[in-house]
């Protein structure tokens, strides 16, 4: 018998190991101090514990997948539905609502919301990220607004970078392709005595879809160029300080859309095209007072600009300030009148009567003369945030995290705002973790927020787990969460100063458009109240981890109008409710062999037919990762949406990689070949390619 | 008639060594307290015996002491000073790991001193693994300048056990792509006792990486396991004393040239068990498992 006698020491020995010095008694455990790295404040719920669903999309999946930006990878996450507007306007919306705007989801680059401050949406196209500076992306799958904050309404993707330790040395990597897809990273990472940083600049460029509906060529290609720098610095064995710049210039193509409101004008212009920048710091200092106590203060900074000036061609009577004065009295009058400028005006009170004779008149006087001028629709916004988080392990099974949190949001636009807009907002959130048992765990917590401009809420969040075993859970959660409406649906003050005028109309070169629109200014924030319930578990022997999700959500006081400008009244009277089931599998099948499906089934109800487009019934992904040895790798992914916005959605993907090392040099040389198995429109009804299907490469050099 | 007793009692009891009184030795370059403790346990265990303690540097040259004691060297101070000449009593050196061996001895193993191993046999750390962990058959392990020779010791382990060891170099501890790679390539790592890389300088970034993944780290120490780690076997005081007790008893000429203990200890973090969604980890029930294992593989 190698082992000495069974007696309870082993026991005292471990208590003592884990709690108390005791241990620099024993001459033969070594006293060598290592700082406690895995304190009970850095320690996660494991997966059967987490309260609510997750998925992780890690870095071997997100290189197998080929996908060149967010929102393609997206497609990997059950529930989530990618549409687009346009090529470079892609939505990403979880279980669905609006085909046009993505309102609804927070997106985080390493705790930064990337969330608009003014025109609350996510640019994906113009998000300053590489996807080669990608580690990891965690999305929680619900409402989420105690951990996340306000406009975690339905789900949270929350993006976090490689860490710049894990960074070192030269990365270049180059994607041609069909399309014009022409994307390069070089990306350069070194460290020091007590820190570390990766300075990263890429480009990406595609031609985006090929036709439109007519078979007219589709002018939504992009370009951009980012440059991201990433340093920490430890200051001391328990604090560290991280701190990023990211700078992102690049133009997105926008087809000319508009469409003259008088009879009989021929003119247009020919685009509307969009100038992106983006400017983004952050800087985070992590402290650890104690195992048990560890705080951070985080501070962002971010500046989004568009610039968006294009020509634009109408009647002259167009600038009429009796137009522009009716429109002010009646929208609705003024519109009839301006469209029907032929016909006599219908009946009215006198004053709107006589403004509408005054601009038949203007008609007949030189008003129905071609008119063209350039419309600056650019947008500033800036957005300044700061957060400190607290987060205090009060005893072995009792955790608590909070914090307070202060954002100021400014958005500056002639057009959209008459100027500038700003608006302020504090936050208070606690969560607190209770091990109630070895198979029990409570969690739950609250968020409170006032805004300036719309006001104050308190959403509240519960989860039970249930672990069956420690890998085998089953969860019960219910939260609340709230969306602010943003500064364009409540406050928008929405009319065109049209300059460089083609001719004098009434005798200005400058002039402002007739139609002018506000936002009601009283906008209550949209409410969700979510219902889950769920299976996480993880077999060991087989190596297959599956999530198993039941859920019931509902949205009320939901502003559902599309932001149009004329005639835009937002309110809160919509209503949404979606409810289904969702599936998650990845199994490890051998070390080389990996499988993944993802499937959802989503009914989706809105009081406004528009919030349901983006709702697939049925949606899913499947995908096989394998290495074949020698370097080589393949990955075949299935990725299926049976309507959205109407139209079926299928498509493989093949991804074949050779990797070749020489001593300390890996080049790998990739194609990926994406085929579409139908023939629908992408999500839009304008959004066609020649061709089924569409091929790149790339090569990537590290050393 | 009860001389002749006696006399047959010491003759039956010769082969243990018992009842000779015999002079040990115990050194180290400084007194402490756990030291201080270490010899006091020993000499409780070994009353017949003359157990002391003296500091290396007062002890003169190796060769003038008499040979007939039995030396126990404590640190590595004391062991750079029982190698400064051969001549000199035979030498149980503790709390001397495989690593420091390599890089101070090389294949070097003088007649005189028995290396008694402080870090944690790689087959039964091996066998921790596959009873922590089941699901998992790619070892990683990360290895530098001066324990990249046990690889082969630990591939030769792993192998009638259905693992593989992947092993990867971390020659610049500032560079973590090294260990960027073997997380993605394995699915658990396993700690060498190799001072160099497992340093509380290399422990935060160790760790963090290895969770971040979900990812376990076995071992080396049960420093480490305190500060992160899943798991570790370790003899203690306790278990060396054990060790030590049966080697007193045999005449110096047949002490094992090196040994690892056979008696130890598992030692396991909870709160990581529990955040990686490991069952609770049962030291005892863990111990006497590997123990089980050990012994039907040496019967």
């Amino acid at each position: 018998m190698s082992f000495g006698p069974p007696s309870p020491r082993p026991v005292v020995l471990l208590t003592a190991l884990l709690s108390a010095p005791a241990v620099a008694d024993d001459l033969f455990v070594d006293t060598q101090a290592v700082p406690q790295v895995l304190t009970a404040t850095r320690l996660k719920q494991s997966p059967a514990a987490v309260p609510g669903s997750m998925t992780v999309l890690d870095s071997a999946l997100i290189r197998a997948s080929g996908a060149r930006d967010v929102p393609e990878l997206l497609r990997l996450v059950p529930g989530m539905m990618i549409g687009y507007g346009a090529a470079n306007q892609p939505t990403v919306n979880y279980h669905g609502s609006n085909v046009n705007d993505a309102r609804r989801m927070q997106v985080l680059i390493d705790g930064r919301s990337v969330y608009r401050a003014g025109l609350a949406t996510v640019d994906w196209s113009d998000i300053p990220l590489a996807m080669e500076d990608i580690e990891r992306i965690e999305v929680f799958r619900g409402p989420n607004t105690v951990s996340y904050g306000a406009n975690a309404l339905m789900a949270v993707v929350n993006i976090l970078t490689r860490k710049p330790a894990d960074s070192h040395g030269t990365r270049l990597k180059v994607t041609r392709g069909q399309r014009g897809i022409n994307d390069w990273y070089a990306s350069q990472g070194t460290g020091w005595e007590d820190g570390d940083l990766r300075l990263s600049l890429s480009g990406m460029q595609d031609d985006g879809f090929d036709e439109d509906r007519n078979g007219q060529d589709y002018r939504d290609s992009r370009r951009l160029n980012r440059l991201n720098l990433s340093v920490s610095h430890a200051l001391a064995s328990n604090q560290s300080l991280d701190w990023q710049l990211a700078v992102k210039e690049g133009s997105n193509q926008r087809p000319y859309t508009y469409q003259p409101v008088f009879y009989g004008v021929t003119e247009n212009g020919d685009n509307s095209d969009a100038n992106a920048k983006n400017y983004a710091g952050s800087v985070r200092w992590n402290i650890d007072l104690n195992p048990e106590h560890s705080l951070y203060v985080q501070g962002t900074a971010q500046h989004w600009e568009r610039k968006q000036v294009w020509r634009a061609c109408d009647a002259a009577m167009s600038f009429s300030p009796q137009l522009t004065r009716l429109w002010q009295l009646d929208p609705n009058y003024a519109e009839q009148v301006a469209r029907n400028i032929l016909a006599p005006p219908p009946p009215a009170s006198p004053e709107k009567y006589a403004l509408a004779s005054e601009a038949q008149q203007q008609w007949r006087n030189g008003g129905s003369e071609q008119v063209c001028g350039d419309i600056d629709q650019s947008t500033r916004e800036t957005r300044m945030d700061l957060e400190l988080q607290d987060t205090l392990s009060l005893s072995d099974s009792l955790r608590l995290v909070s914090g307070v949190n202060y954002r100021y949001d400014r958005a500056d636009s002639q057009t959209f705002f008459n100027g500038s807009l700003d608006d302020s907002t504090w936050r208070l959130f606690g969560h607190l973790e209770w091990r109630a048992s070895e198979h029990w765990i409570l969690q739950g917590g609250a968020m409170f927020e006032d805004a300036r401009l719309s006001g104050s809420s308190l959403t509240p969040r519960v989860a039970v787990n249930y672990l069956i075993t420690p890998r085998h859970g089953l969860r019960a959660v219910y939260s609340e969460a709230v969306r602010s409406p943003d500064m364009f649906e409540n406050n928008v003050n929405w009319s065109y100063q049209v300059d460089n005028l083609s001719r004098t109309v009434f005798g200005q070169n400058s002039a402002r458009y007739f139609v002018k629109t506000r936002g009601p200014g009283d906008l209550d924030q949209e409410h969700m109240r979510s219902r889950e319930l769920g299976y996480n578990g993880y077999f060991a022997d087989a190596d297959i981890s599956v999530d198993l999700k039941l859920f019931y959500d509902e949205i009320t006081g939901m502003i559902s109008e599309p932001l149009r400008n004329n005639q835009y009244i937002a309110s809160n009277s919509n209503k949404a409710r979606f409810s289904g089931t969702e599936a998650q599998m990845d199994w490890h099948l051998s070390p080389a062999d990996r499988f993944r499906l993802t499937y959802a089934h989503v009914d989706a109800w809105a009081s406004n037919a528009a919030d349901r487009q983006m709702s697939a019934h049925n949606s899913g992904s499947a995908g096989w990762l394998r290495n074949w040895g020698q370097g080589w790798s393949s990955a075949l992914f299935y990725y299926g949406d049976d309507a959205l916005n109407q139209y079926r959605f299928e498509r493989v993907d093949l991804r074949v990689a050779k990797q070749i090392t020489w001593d300390r040099t890996q080049l790998e040389l990739a194609g990926m070949l994406q085929q579409r198995l139908d023939d629908e429109p992408t999500s839009n009804v304008d959004n066609y390619y020649d061709s089924r299907h569409v091929l790149y490469f790339s090569a990537e050099l590290a050393f | 008639m009860r001389l002749v007793r006696r006399w047959l009692l010491l003759i039956c009891l010769w082969p243990l060594g018992g009842p000779w009184a015999s002079e040990i030795l115990l050194t180290a370059s400084q007194d402490s307290p756990s030291v201080e403790q270490f010899v006091h346990a020993l000499r409780e265990r070994r009353p017949n015996d003359n157990v002391r303690f003296v500091p290396v540097d007062e002890l003169g040259r190796p060769a003038k002491l008499d040979p007939a004691i039995r030396l126990i060297l404590l640190d590595s101070a004391s062991l750079e000073w029982r190698l400064t000449e051969n001549p000199g009593p035979p030498a149980l050196a503790l709390r001397v790991s495989r690593v420091q061996a390599e890089k101070r001895l090389g294949k070097l193993r003088p007649p005189y001193l028995s290396l008694l191993w402080s870090d944690p046999p790689l087959d039964r750390q091996l066998r921790l693994t596959r009873y922590l962990l089941p699901q998992a058959r790619r070892i990683g392990v990360l290895y530098g300048q001066h324990s990249q020779f046990l690889l082969e010791e630990l591939r030769r382990a792993a192998q009638p056990m259905g693992l593989e060891i992947v092993a990867q170099a971390w020659p610049d501890l500032r560079d973590s792509r090294p260990l960027q790679t073997l997380l993605q390539n394995s699915d658990v790592l396993l700690g060498i006792d190799d001072p160099q890389l497992y340093s509380p300088k290399t422990a935060k970034n160790l760790l963090l990486s290895s969770y971040a993944r979900q990812m376990a780290l076995i071992g080396p120490t049960a420093g480490f396991v305190r500060a992160g780690s899943l798991a570790s076997t370790l003899s203690d005081q306790d278990d060396w004393l054990a060790v030590l007790d049966r080697l007193l008893d045999q005449s110096p000429g047949k002490w094992p040239r090196a040994l690892y203990p056979k008696h130890f200890h598992v030692v396991g973090n909870q709160q990581v068990a529990r955040a990686l969604g490991v069952e609770t980890i049962d030291p005892l029930a863990a111990a006497q498992a590997l123990a089980l294992a050990e012994g039907e593989r040496r019967p």
